[in-house]
């Protein structure tokens, strides 16, 4: 693929809005895209894909998946997201998720892989109306691995914020540097990292089982769960294991097989 | 802050309350929490002095240091403590983090409650002594906290490893830099962590058997 920046800038958006009965609206400009491929499943799926493949410095991308009262769907992305060498500036990618009322999502994007030198702002914001739940993975490789790249310098700012009614339930907010990629007592050698989070009222009776799934050789992993909410963090020093920890950690909770665009060769 | 007229002032007992309140004397059982250190020392990836200092520093640098010294500075500049408590809670990265900052927080505001302070209602540790440590100089406040806050995880080591007190005080004195450092950070929102080991290890302590921590 590429590897270097590629100068011209790429802005992408796409927005995509399911009610019960199925879509209500899509819309799409630029290098996002957004499909919703026939699924065998009862739950409708949609994949958002970047078609300049990566982002760099001064790029934008804006992802939105609503979801109306009472919809169930699950959101994937078409491939890896690639965070390009930017040396100066940063790319930006934004997605929203708002899952109605009684509504359910589970929101499965496949990884975002750092190349050194990456300069990266994301913010994924998940607004739960009363009664809706969610389920969401986020997974991050630090560096090329079959080009046996070690991240030195890159800048990241990864948020993540589930709210209800405004008030936050959960917050990831990872801040890379050249400074914690040197420092061993921050990342213990990994080079890719995830966090799985459940928001659900039965959130606590999810705890065991997902322990059982994920001892994974070659894989850090922990669970916890409170107040609602089920995390798990799993940290690997190669992406390959922890991709497929995740995945029987997110097939232990779901019960049914990964979207295709996970069924992929790791 | 050390020109501060405000610690010059003899009449003035601010450093004083300061110090009572962070003193591991104050019961607030800051004895009972590892910070999840406990975890990686049980599995042996914390065995010295060296390495104890390592994975203090990576909390006071890039874990729970610079989140919680916002969180101070937002409510002693007069930001809503409910508001950061939220933001607190949200953050806790698992069951045994939020422990540690609700109860350690709740005891601060009812021994300071019972000493005849306004009352509070239970509050995250950061938040009850961003409020009651309203008036003085944040950034000493916040100097004072994140040496008491390593000098608990310090203390947990001294208690699980063979480290000798003096070596203990040495090395929570050659953090004095790291702790300046983040004391100095005046971040708008809310800094970001890295320290993801530290993570898995207070995740991870909910699990560990035996433990003498309750984080």
């Amino acid at each position: 693929m590429l590897d270097r920046p590629h100068l011209q800038r790429v802005k992408g958006e796409a927005r995509v809005a399911l009610g019960r009965a199925g879509l209500r609206d899509l819309r799409q400009a630029g290098s996002a895209k957004a499909m919703l491929p026939r699924v065998d499943g009862a739950e409708p799926e949609v994949v958002f894909l970047n078609t300049a493949g990566g982002v760099t410095a001064g790029d934008r991308l804006d992802y939105a998946l609503a979801l109306g009262p009472g919809a169930r769907a699950v959101g994937a992305t078409q491939t890896a997201e690639r965070a390009y060498r930017a040396p100066d500036g940063r790319g930006r990618i934004e997605t929203l998720l708002t899952v109605g009322a009684g509504a359910h999502l589970d929101w499965l994007p496949q990884e975002t892989i750092l190349f050194e030198g990456a300069g990266l702002d994301r913010v994924t914001e998940v607004e739960l109306a009363e009664g809706a739940t969610f389920l969401g993975v986020d997974t991050l490789v630090l560096g090329r691995a079959a080009h046996g790249e070690t991240l030195r310098d890159v800048r990241l700012e990864d948020r993540r914020r589930v709210t209800r009614g405004g008030v936050p339930l959960h917050e990831e907010h990872l801040s890379l540097d050249a400074g914690a990629l040197a420092d061993p007592a921050a990342l213990g050698g990994a080079r890719a990292l995830a966090t799985l989070v459940l928001i659900a009222p039965d959130a606590a009776d999810r705890l065991a089982g997902l322990r059982a799934a994920l001892p994974a050789p070659s894989v850090r992993a922990a669970v916890s769960a409170w107040e609602g909410r089920l995390v798990a963090r799993l940290a690997a020093p190669d992406p390959a294991p922890l991709r497929r920890a995740l995945i029987s950690a997110i097939v232990a909770l779901r019960g049914t097989p990964m979207p295709r665009v996970w069924q992929t060769d790791d | 802050m050390a020109t501060d007229a405000r610690w010059a002032t003899p009449m003035n007992t601010d450093l004083l309350r300061l110090t009572q309140w962070l003193s591991p004397a104050f019961p607030v059982s800051g004895y009972a929490y590892s910070h999840g250190l406990e975890t990686a020392m049980a599995e042996g990836r914390v065995r010295n002095g060296a390495e104890v200092a390592r994975w203090v520093r990576a909390v006071i640098e890039r874990g729970a240091g610079p989140l919680d010294a916002w969180a101070i500075r937002h409510v002693i500049g007069g930001g809503d403590p409910e508001e950061v408590a939220a933001t607190l809670r949200a953050r806790a990265g698992c069951a045994e983090r939020w422990q540690e900052m609700r109860d350690q927080g709740a005891a601060f505001c009812a021994t300071t409650n019972a000493m005849g302070e306004p009352p509070l209602a239970d509050l995250p540790l950061p938040v009850a002594l961003g409020l009651r440590a309203r008036g003085m100089a944040a950034e000493t406040v916040v100097l004072l906290y994140l040496q008491a806050f390593a000098a608990q995880m310090v203390s947990a080591a001294t208690r699980f490893l063979p480290l000798g007190q003096a070596e203990a005080q040495t090395l929570l004195r050659d953090l004095h830099p790291f702790l300046m450092t983040t004391a100095a950070r005046d971040d708008p929102l809310p800094p970001g962590s890295a320290a993801m080991v530290a993570e898995l290890d207070a995740m991870a302590h909910e699990t560990l058997q035996p433990r003498i921590f309750r984080t």
